[in-house]
Formats: C-alpha cells, sequence, structure tokens
C-alpha cells in the first residue's frame, strides 16, 4: 500500500526557498546587498511558520529546513553590509577634514617658498632690456618698508636699464 | 520497488528548480537592458549611502555585454563580471543535470547531492571572492 504524505507547509517552504535563494544572490552582491535583509526577513517568517505547520501535522520539513538555513545565511551576510556602510561613511566623514589639511599644509609650503624667493624680471624690446631684481624675503620687504617710510630708497631691489 | 518521484516531495529538486528559476531571471534582466542606453533600474545602494563605489559596481553593464558577446568591454566594466557570469551560467547547467542525475539514479542521490553541495561551495567562493572580501574588509 503506496504511503500517502500529508503536504501541509509545503507551499510556504517552496515560496521561503524561492525567497531565501533571490536573498542569497541578492547579499552576496555589494551593490545591492544592504536591501537583501527584506526578503530575508520575509523567509526566514515563511520557512518558521511553514515548519510549526509542518510538525503539528507531521508533514515532510526538507524544503522548509532548507529555505531556513539558506535564508538565515544569506540575511546575516545582508546584515554584515549594514556595518560595512556604517564603517564607510564613518571614514567618509573624516575625509573632508583630512583634505582640507592637505590643502593648508600645500597652501603654507607655497606661501612659505614664495616669501623667501628672489624674482628676477627681464624685458627686452628693440634692443632696450630692462631688468628688475627684487627678493620677497619677508625680512627685507620690512626693512625696504622701513626704509621707504625714511624717505630713503630700498638698496636691494635694483632696475637696471640699458640697450 | 521504488515508486516515481513526486517533485513536490524532494526538497533537493524544488531547489534545484527555484534556482534555474532565479538564475533565468538574472539573465532576462541583463538582455533586457540595455549597457549602451544604461537604463538598468537598480542603482548601487552602497555608492548612494557611503559616496565610495562597490566591487560589484558595473555588474550589471558587465553582464548585458557579455551576453551581447562583448567580452573586453564587459571587463572594463567590472573585471570580477566574468567570473560571476560564468557561476551562474555554470549553476543553470548544473541544476539541469543533476536534477536529470537524481531522478535517473535513485541509488546514488545522497552522493550526488554531497558532491553538489561541496563542488557549488567551491566554484561559489572562487567566483565571489572579490566581493566577500569587499564585504569584510571594512569590518
Amino acid at each position: 500500500m503506496e504511503e500517502v504524505k500529508n503536504n501541509t507547509g509545503q507551499n510556504l517552504g517552496i515560496a521561503a526557498l524561492i525567497t531565501a535563494i533571490l536573498t542569497f544572490v541578492l547579499a552576496v552582491i555589494p551593490c545591492v546587498g544592504l536591501i537583501a535583509i527584506i526578503p530575508g526577513i520575509i523567509a526566514i517568517v515563511l520557512a518558521s511558520v511553514g515548519l510549526s505547520h509542518a510538525a503539528r501535522n507531521d508533514s515532510p520539513k526538507g524544503v522548509l529546513i532548507a529555505g531556513l538555513i539558506i535564508a538565515i545565511i544569506a540575511s546575516l551576510i545582508s546584515f554584515s553590509q549594514v556595518f560595512v556602510a556604517g564603517k564607510i561613511a564613518q571614514k567618509a566623514d573624516n575625509w573632508p577634514d583630512k583634505i582640507e589639511n592637505i590643502v593648508n599644509d600645500v597652501q603654507e609650503n607655497v606661501v612659505k617658498d614664495l616669501e623667501d624667493a628672489n624674482v628676477s624680471i627681464k624685458i627686452e624690446s628693440n634692443g632696450e632690456k630692462v631688468e628688475i631684481n627684487t627678493n620677497t624675503d619677508k625680512k627685507d620687504r620690512e626693512q625696504t618698508l622701513e626704509d621707504l617710510e625714511k624717505g630713503g630708497t630700498p638698496e636691494k631691489d635694483t632696475v637696471i636699464t640699458g640697450k | 520497488m521504488k515508486s516515481g518521484i513526486i517533485i513536490k516531495n524532494e526538497p533537493y529538486l524544488i531547489l534545484n528548480i527555484v534556482f534555474a528559476g532565479v538564475i533565468m531571471l538574472i539573465m532576462l534582466y541583463s538582455g533586457i537592458f540595455s549597457p549602451d542606453t544604461g537604463d538598468y533600474p537598480v542603482v548601487c545602494i552602497h555608492e548612494k549611502l557611503t559616496g565610495q563605489p562597490c566591487a560589484s559596481c558595473g555588474l550589471s553593464h558587465s553582464f548585458s555585454l557579455i551576453l551581447r558577446g562583448r567580452i573586453n568591454d564587459a571587463y572594463m566594466w567590472n573585471e570580477n563580471g566574468l567570473r560571476v557570469f560564468i557561476f551562474f551560467a555554470a549553476q543553470f547547467l548544473f541544476r539541469i543535470f543533476f536534477s536529470w542525475y537524481y531522478i535517473k539514479n535513485q541509488d546514488s542521490q545522497r552522493q550526488l547531492i554531497s558532491l553538489d553541495i561541496s563542488g557549488s561551495i567551491v566554484i561559489f567562493l572562487i567566483a565571489f571572492m572579490p566581493f566577500i572580501e569587499s564585504i569584510f574588509k571594512w569590518l
């Protein structure tokens, strides 16, 4: 005599398995891994309800257990990505400050280099030549300013004209 | 004497059918949306939230290009696209072959399931390792 099996919970099991496999495929792809938690929870609920029905009616549990295991693993992978996104966002919050510090450092270095630079400008036109030499050393500039205030002429800056 | 197989009573066959269906849906998605127009409805949530592109960005474009035979372009969109595509394509063929073998050889079903599980885990890890690494490197 052929044994007749009670299939209570089987439809729930198949639904849980479909959702669980979809969840797993989504969970392992970082782009959409975060949203996999939603079908993951749905699959766990479906499988759990199916298992309780199956336990009451002594029907097969294979599909339900498979769905539940896959859903739990997929949900854990998806849940771990919530932490990953949080970590990245936390690090990204510090990046503007780091970039600002780097820009400030570069700016300071450029200004410092320019302060100590000697500048020489040569202009030649139709055989006439004008050469202006100066330096941008901060102390020299202060001295020049004092000399100018006293009515003197700057000593270090030179203007040479000639043919 | 064993009676014929009723699919509803065989979790392994149901799992195979469901997985093959999911893979067909993935292929359909890749085939319908064109990489030239870039009208993919799914956007990278990871990039939206963090501002940083993730390891799977460009995977949809990559799959579509592989289906259209443009392997070099696919590699440019996502360097892991080809190996993930091969995983899904192989799994689709495995589901069909293993289901057929399961029905034909009822005496070696347990061995077949063990072989399938171990083999699938290995090729899954090979195909998805860059993604798994990218998920867990931040933890």
